[in-house]
């Protein structure tokens, strides 16, 4: 066969010499690693293993694609002293605006999670507020910026961001720079100021505060020559009156002024006396609901009522007032006062330069310079004065300001005249905010760093001169942002930190870093005790202040379906000026008078509610009606060109026509959405007169037009405590010193039928009584000493992991609030002045006989050996049985999944904003790892903190010693600054609680007592420094009668 | 003029109609040998649509918690356990009349004592669901019952008279279940007897148990009968008084009362027959039953109803009678708040005072009595005004107790929580409805020993003798 030739190419049939040599050579190039001896290589071995590093990153990271991300990051390099579990401690201080409050941060695992008080303070002895108790959850608040802006466009790094801004400033052509902040009462913050002011030559520093003190500044200006405020000694005062200052609540200093007042409000049981309070007012503030005896007047009254007790005081009539009642109450102040000279004390929480004058000059003349009123230190909280902010904003307006850089102040929310302000600023070349959030005023800005919270940040604060509280950080900043003291000094061109220069600061002025250290470590730095100095006194602007103080012809009462009323501004005791509007613990905090949550309103008078919507609060029916449905009718207020609309909430103790508006809300979407659409903004309300802004106008209130209904979510329906007295128990001074033993007689009348107080415990029931051997928790409350500022409520609910569940859910009485603070009303609805107000904080009474415990089916809630009433969550399975079967109505149940603890997908979809901004893994981060989070379904209550017992108990274990007083405290009894709750072991005589329990033996009751549930929490009964009880029934009467007529005052 | 024959004056007959033992059970098997009635259809088909709404109901409860109902922080149950109680009440009834009345040898009880039975079964398992739902963690729910665990072992607590329930209806349920179904063995197999279909004959047959009405099945039959007559008659008692423990036991003003057993028991005993009324009025007429069911058993029922809401009436003066005397003010303030008319909730004491108290005292007529349509109105009126009382029990105990900030705001249901009320009117008809089509509603062996055969049609058939009168008689004797 012949062989056949198939051919490829004509190379290969030819079979050239090029064909031949193809053939054998396999590769046609060279191959790449061609010749890998060392030098002259065309592919170097560095190059191979760039190509072996790129493809293996390259896999790597196409690889970790795929990889989920995990959110729990490990202490792989754990540092030596943080021992995972184990909570950190360090001192700080709660810094918003000028107040501040030396505070321990609680850090676990690298994340503060609880704020307490400094007890090395000499001035708050570890007393906080609601607002320094919730100010933990702000560090983590969803809506803080997370990164510079210019333009509204993200910077991507600070030295890009201080290119822009020293472009800015140097550009400005001699134009003055203005610091636009609130009151900074920081040293090293001030030197930071004026360092960058040096280098911008006509420049200067505006002090601004939302809520301003400017009266009073510039009143002791010009009678003490001192542009300052005087320390209040209220501990030192035996009459404290107060012109409508809110001096527990809101006004300079709660915390220290509780801290005072508190002194003359303990009953010593051996020798009864108590300081006496006044109060005049138009409004029924929180203070004023503490008062012995209260007083109101019109808004416009304030000058008159302050002159009208100065010529009281000196011997003189009191003019200009029409009604007798307040003469009347003057005049018996004024007498009071008189007896007191030394031991006597007039505040005013007036904002006006002459009332100011006024009450400087009758605390002259009741010898309260040196004594009640001291001069030694002086208040630093509060530095802003008015017309330089009018000033400023005129300025603005002018166009002369060539940049503004604005540090913690939002004018464009809460200036009286925000409008001119913000056309002013629009106005400007250059706006720069160093603020923490981009509210009202920083979304004007051009330029905003956001700065850090407090508790990321270094610093000090002196809130009363020559005690300094130092700021240290707790945590790692959460975004890209920088203090703002670390800016200006930036842009005043130092390159240190400010963490360095701060050190250096105060090394200097301390005189070694060892002293420094130490400081930082305390948190507090004082010079020496307080001294009291006086000042001497220029009587010269009195004359002027009285001549002045003739009340403005306002006209008010009702006419049709409108009235004209007065309207006070005040400040909430949870948000205050509106800087704490998107923290969701505080704006769930019941407020201590309305005990509303969520909203502002306008407070009105009973009166004034019958006469405008007919609603009659004395009419049972009509009262029931007004309290069972949350809708309230609304109101328009017209108020010179303002118009505001609101719904009403009827609250006895309020002038006849004078209505009352909270300030604070009706912050802007970006501040969060627990801010957003919740209440007005009333700050455009107030007035200027020229020198200071009032917060307080006149105007008319018509029913508002049709539209949506609005609901208030109340936590407290109900007002009156129906002359139970075996829930409440009061008692005047006077009568209490002549027989001091009724409260115990009440008692014992009321357990007679079963064996009396000595037998009760055995012939009480026909079970077995057992003994209770070991640790008996037990808790005192002190009714005296509880202001209803619910600092408490706050600090349970940070301790306990306790949910927010929103307005919606508040409305249903669906609240989470394991301890609350019951307000009760009595007297006569129609007269303002007779209107009582008591406190009685309400919390899981741990009772011995829970009957809560025996009808649970599966033994979810049961008693420890400890005598504590105890929850299983777990076994849980939420009949509700229980807290129907509990007397004091403690116990609360999760309607819903407001936790995210639960495994059923989407049952979240239903819930408000709110709880789902809680739910957020920023948010989460303030849970306390050692409570558990409770799924939907299960119940809960107050624990007695007992994951903090349990902590103390070890600790005594470990130092092998018995449990002290000072081992456990609960978050409760921590917060208070009034130390009006004492808890510990009742087993151990020696106690700090057996020993309140056994010294105030006979103001000593349990609430509920003859029900024989046996609660391990006691009250003492209030006292109060008046003739004068309200309550119907006395003790003297037989119970059940007291019991079944419902008083006729504060049906509401 | 006595008649020459004899005529003994004892009741009316219980069955009338001239019936015979063939014709009672052609009656009472028809309308399950038949075709379903569009009537029967319709209603079925509304039943299914109020059950879906029910299951829709508890289901968004299950997922997003016991927050779509209206209960809050003060007022803990509402429509939930008013239903439960409210329908374990309308169970009495069914359990009273099948086994006391069996114990105590009344005869007409077997014309309604089937359908009766059959409520009760379905009015305990409507009355089972709200205790369980209105649980918020209902998977956990198996924690109530006492088995031996691994968590140490973990008990009940048997303190807990929410525990007591849990076994008191449980046997309730079950002894009731098995009374009626040993009832129904010999109405089955006659059914099966007759069945045509294949299927049929073999589904009866498997629910007959393979009875052949031999004499020593109807010997153990009767035996069984009263065995489980004996333990359902301390349950007619026990399971209600038990009910109202949840309340007694408890420290609430309002709940805590020692007369709660017997009024409790009262009142189930009147909306049970209350329900029954409803029922059987209906059933009679559109499954052609007048016969079975007379004018005589409705009367008998609505002098029971009479008896038991006068019962209830003054349980309910005694109450407020001992909260004025007890002197407890806590006590008297929880009883002002029911009769006070201007508190948010007095309205419905007085709904309840009226429908249960004042209502029922008008069957004191004979003629009202044996009035149907007055008779069917009274008898919705009646558990209206029963549902009212556990309402009123419940949430206005709570809704103001001891402390008075916590008082409540107005609780009024949401739909999710009338679904599911609602929910449970469908599950109980949808039984019954099932009932009716596939069981016979009477008890066919049962009636049958209570039908006069000879008696009824006697006169009828009488020889002119026989009918004529002494005198009659006499005068044509002696003229022969």
């Amino acid at each position: 066969m012949e062989q056949k030739k198939y051919w490829q190419s004509f190379g290969e049939l030819n079979n050239s010499a090029a064909h031949q040599k193809n053939v054998q050579d396999e590769f046609k190039e060279d191959l790449p690693f061609e010749g890998l001896d060392v030098q002259g290589a065309t592919t170097p071995r560095r190059d191979f293993l760039k190509y072996v590093g790129f493809s293996t990153a390259a896999a790597a990271i196409a690889a970790s694609c795929e990889t989920p991300v995990k959110k729990a990051i490990p202490f792989i390099n754990r540092p030596a002293d943080v021992i995972p579990g184990v909570a950190e401690y360090y001192a700080t201080t709660y810094i918003a605006g000028g107040d501040a409050i030396p505070v321990i941060a609680k850090v676990r695992d690298g994340r503060p999670i609880k704020l307490e008080g400094n007890e090395l303070a000499s001035w708050t002895k570890g007393g906080t507020t609601a607002q320094v108790q919730s100010s933990v959850l702000e560090l983590y608040d969803t809506a803080r910026v997370r990164f510079p802006f210019a333009d509204k466009k993200e910077v991507t790094t600070f030295e890009a961001f201080d290119k822009m801004v020293a472009g800015a400033l140097s550009g400005l052509g001699g134009a003055p720079v203005v610091i636009l902040s609130s009151t900074i009462n920081s040293p090293s913050g001030r030197q930071v100021i004026s360092e960058f002011l040096a280098k911008y030559p006509g420049s200067r520093h505006v002090q601004y505060d939302g809520v301003s003190y400017s009266g009073m500044l510039q009143a002791n200006e010009a009678t003490y020559g001192k542009r300052a405020i005087p320390d209040y000694q209220f501990g030192n005062a035996k009459v404290i009156v107060s012109l409508g200052a809110d001096f527990l609540g809101t006004w300079l200093s709660p915390v220290e002024f509780q801290r005072g007042y508190t002194k003359g409000r303990k009953i010593d049981p051996a020798n009864p006396s108590m300081s006496k309070h006044f109060q005049f007012e138009s409004m029924l503030s929180m203070t004023g609901a503490n008062a012995d005896e209260r007083f109101t007047h019109k808004p416009s009254e304030t000058a008159a009522v302050a002159a009208g007790l100065l010529a009281a005081v000196n011997g003189q009539a009191v003019t200009n007032l029409k009604s007798d009642k307040l003469k009347k109450g003057i005049e018996t102040v004024a007498k009071e006062l008189a007896a007191n000279k030394g031991a006597a004390l007039v505040v005013s929480g007036s904002n006006d330069v002459n009332v100011q004058i006024l009450v400087n000059a009758i605390n002259e003349a009741v010898g309260a310079n040196g004594t009640t009123v001291s001069w030694g230190t002086t208040n630093l909280t509060r530095a802003g004065i008015d017309s330089d902010m009018a000033t400023f904003v005129n300025e603005l307006n002018a166009g002369s300001i060539g940049a503004v850089i604005v540090i913690d102040a939002n004018p464009a929310y809460n200036y009286y005249d925000a409008k001119k302000f913000t056309d002013g600023l629009k106005k400007t070349k250059v706006t720069i905010a160093l603020t923490e959030k981009n509210d009202e005023t920083t979304q004007l800005c051009k330029y905003h760093l956001p700065t850090h919270n407090f508790l990321e940040s270094w610093g000090d604060a002196e809130p009363k001169s020559g005690f300094i509280s130092l700021v240290q950080p707790t945590i790692a900043p959460l975004f890209k942002t920088r203090q703002w003291q670390e800016s200006l000094l930036k842009w005043s061109g130092n390159t240190s930190s400010f963490a360095e220069y701060h050190k250096n600061f105060w090394t200097a002025r301390l005189g070694g870093s060892d002293t420094f250290l130490k400081a930082l470590q305390d948190g507090v730095i004082e010079a020496g005790t307080a001294t009291t100095g006086t000042a001497a006194f220029n009587s010269a602007p009195v004359v002027a202040a009285v001549a002045a103080a003739v009340p403005a012809a306002v006209k008010t009462g009702v006419s049709g379906k409108s009235a004209d009323v007065e309207v006070l501004l005040y400040q909430k005791v949870s948000v205050g000026d509106g800087r704490h509007a998107n923290n969701p613990w505080l704006q769930e905090m019941p407020d201590p008078i309305t005990r509303e949550t969520w909203d502002n309103y306008v407070m009105m008078s009973p009166a004034l509610g019958k006469a405008l919507f007919g609603i009659d609060l004395d009419d049972a029916k009509q009262s029931d009606t007004y309290e069972a449905f949350p809708v309230k009718p609304s109101v328009t207020l017209k108020a010179g060109a303002q118009t505001i609309t609101l719904p009403i909430l009827l609250i006895p103790g309020m002038e006849e026509n004078t209505v009352a508006i909270a300030l604070g809300y009706g912050r802007a979407a970006e501040v969060g959405k627990a801010a957003a659409n919740v209440g007005q903004n009333a700050f455009p309300l107030a007035t200027f007169n020229g020198t200071t802004v009032l917060l307080q106008t006149a105007g008319q209130v018509t029913e508002a037009a049709v539209g949506a209904p609005h609901k208030i979510a109340t936590t407290q329906t109900h007002s009156s405590y129906e002359g139970r007295h075996e829930v409440i128990k009061e008692i005047t001074l006077n009568s209490y010193k002549k027989n001091p033993h009724q409260i115990i007689e009440a008692r014992a009348k009321e357990l007679e039928p079963w064996g009396g107080l000595e037998h009760y415990e055995k012939d009480g029931t026909i079970y077995p009584v057992f003994d209770k051997p070991g640790i008996k928790w037990g808790m005192s409350i002190d009714m005296n000493s509880c202001y209803g500022c619910g600092a408490c409520v706050v600090a349970c609910t940070a301790e306990n992991n306790v949910a927010v569940v929103g307005k919606p859910e508040v409305l249903r009485a669906h609240d989470m609030h394991w301890l609350r603070i019951d307000r009760y009303f009595t007297g006569d609805i129609k007269d303002p002045e007779s209107i009582q107000t008591v406190f009685q904080p309400m919390l899981c009474q741990h009772c011995d006989n829970a009957p809560c415990e025996n009808v649970c089916p599966v033994a979810a809630t049961n008693h420890s050996s400890e005598g504590l009433n105890q929850m299983t969550y777990n076994r849980c399975i939420g009949t509700r049985y229980c807290a129907n079967n509990c007397p004091y109505k403690v116990r609360r149940f999760n309607w819903a999944d407001y936790t995210g603890a639960d495994s059923f997908k989407h049952n979240q979809d239903e819930l408000n904003d709110v709880v789902l901004m809680m739910n957020d893994d920023l948010t989460r981060m303030v849970l306390n790892p050692d409570v558990t989070v409770r799924s939907r379904g299960v119940i809960e209550k107050c624990s007695f903190c007992v994951q903090r017992l349990q902590d103390g108990k070890l600790k005594a274990k470990k130092a092998n010693r018995p449990l002290t007083d000072s081992d456990v405290k609960t978050a409760c009894q921590q917060a208070c600054a009034a130390d009006a709750i004492v808890f510990g072991n009742v087993n151990n005589s020696q106690s700090e609680v057996s020993r309140t329990r056994k010294e105030n033996e006979l103001r000593l009751f349990y609430s509920l007592e003859q029900i024989h549930v046996m609660p391990n929490v006691n009250y003492l009964a209030k006292v109060r420094n008046t003739d004068r009880l309200n309550a119907a029934h006395g003790h003297e009467e037989a119970a059940p009668a007291a019991a079944e007529g419902a008083e006729h005052g504060a049906h509401h | 003029m006595a008649s020459l024959r004899y005529e003994s004056q004892v009741r009316n007959p219980l069955v009338t109609g001239t019936k015979d033992y063939h014709q009672i059970t052609e009656d009472i098997v028809r309308p399950i040998e038949s075709k379903a009635s569009t009537l029967w259809k319709i209603g079925f088909a509304i039943s299914l649509l109020f059950l879906g709404f029910g299951v829709y109901s508890v289901y968004r409860e299950v997922t997003y918690g016991i927050g779509e109902w209206n209960l809050n922080k003060t007022i803990g149950w509402g429509w939930d356990i008013t239903n439960f109680v409210w329908w374990v009440g309308i169970g009495h009834a069914g359990t009273l009349i099948s086994a006391i009345l069996l114990l105590f040898r009344q005869g007409w009880r077997t014309g309604v004592n089937r359908a009766a039975e059959a409520m009760t079964i379905f009015a305990v398992m409507c009355a089972g669901q709200f205790p369980i739902f209105h649980m918020g963690r209902v998977w956990m729910a198996f924690f109530v019952l006492p088995y031996p665990n691994t968590r140490g072992p973990l008990w009940v607590n048997f303190n807990s008279p929410l525990l007591w329930d849990v076994f008191a209806i449980s046997t309730y349920f079950t002894v009731s279940l098995l009374f009626w179904y040993c009832g129904l063995l010999p109405d089955l197999a006659t059914i099966r007897d007759r069945a045509k279909e294949k299927w049929r004959k073999h589904m009866y047959g498997v629910l007959a148990f393979g009875w052949t009405g031999s004499t020593k099945h109807w010997q153990r039959h009767e035996a069984l009968s009263l065995v489980l007559a004996g333990l359902s008659t301390p349950l007619v008692l026990s399971v209600h008084t038990i009910v109202s423990f949840d309340f007694a036991t408890s420290v609430i003003p309002g709940w805590h009362t020692t007369i709660f057993p017997p009024y409790f028991v009262a009142g189930a005993i009147f909306s049970g027959f209350a329900m029954v009324q409803t029922l059987l009025i209906i059933t009679r007429k559109v499954l052609a039953l007048e016969d079975y069911i007379t004018m005589e058993h409705i009367e008998v029922m609505n002098k029971v109803i009479v008896l038991t809401g006068s019962i209830v009436g003054i349980a309910y003066i005694t109450e407020l009678f001992i909260s004025w005397y007890g002197q407890n003010p806590y006590e008297a303030a929880a009883f002002k708040n029911r009769w006070d008319l201007s508190t948010p909730y007095g309205w419905s004491y007085w709904l309840m005072m009226s429908c249960n108290v004042i209502a029922p005292q008008f069957f004191w007529f004979r003629k009202l009595r044996r009035n149907l349509l007055f008779t069917f109105f009274m008898s919705i009126i009646v558990n209206v005004g029963m549902w009212f009382e556990r309402f009123v029990i419940i949430v206005t105990s709570i809704y103001r107790d001891y402390i008075p900030s916590s008082w409540s705001t107005y609780y009024a249901p949401t739909i999710w929580e009338v679904g599911f009320y609602m929910g449970t009117f469908g599950l109980f008809f949808t039984c019954y409805f099932l009932f009716s089509k596939f069981f016979p509603v009477i008890a066919i062996a049962e009636i049958k020993h209570i039908l006069k055969k000879n008696g009824e049609s006697f006169k009828d058939n009488m020889e002119k003798e026989e009918s004529e009168s002494v005198e009659a008689f006499a005068n044509e004797y002696a003229h022969h």
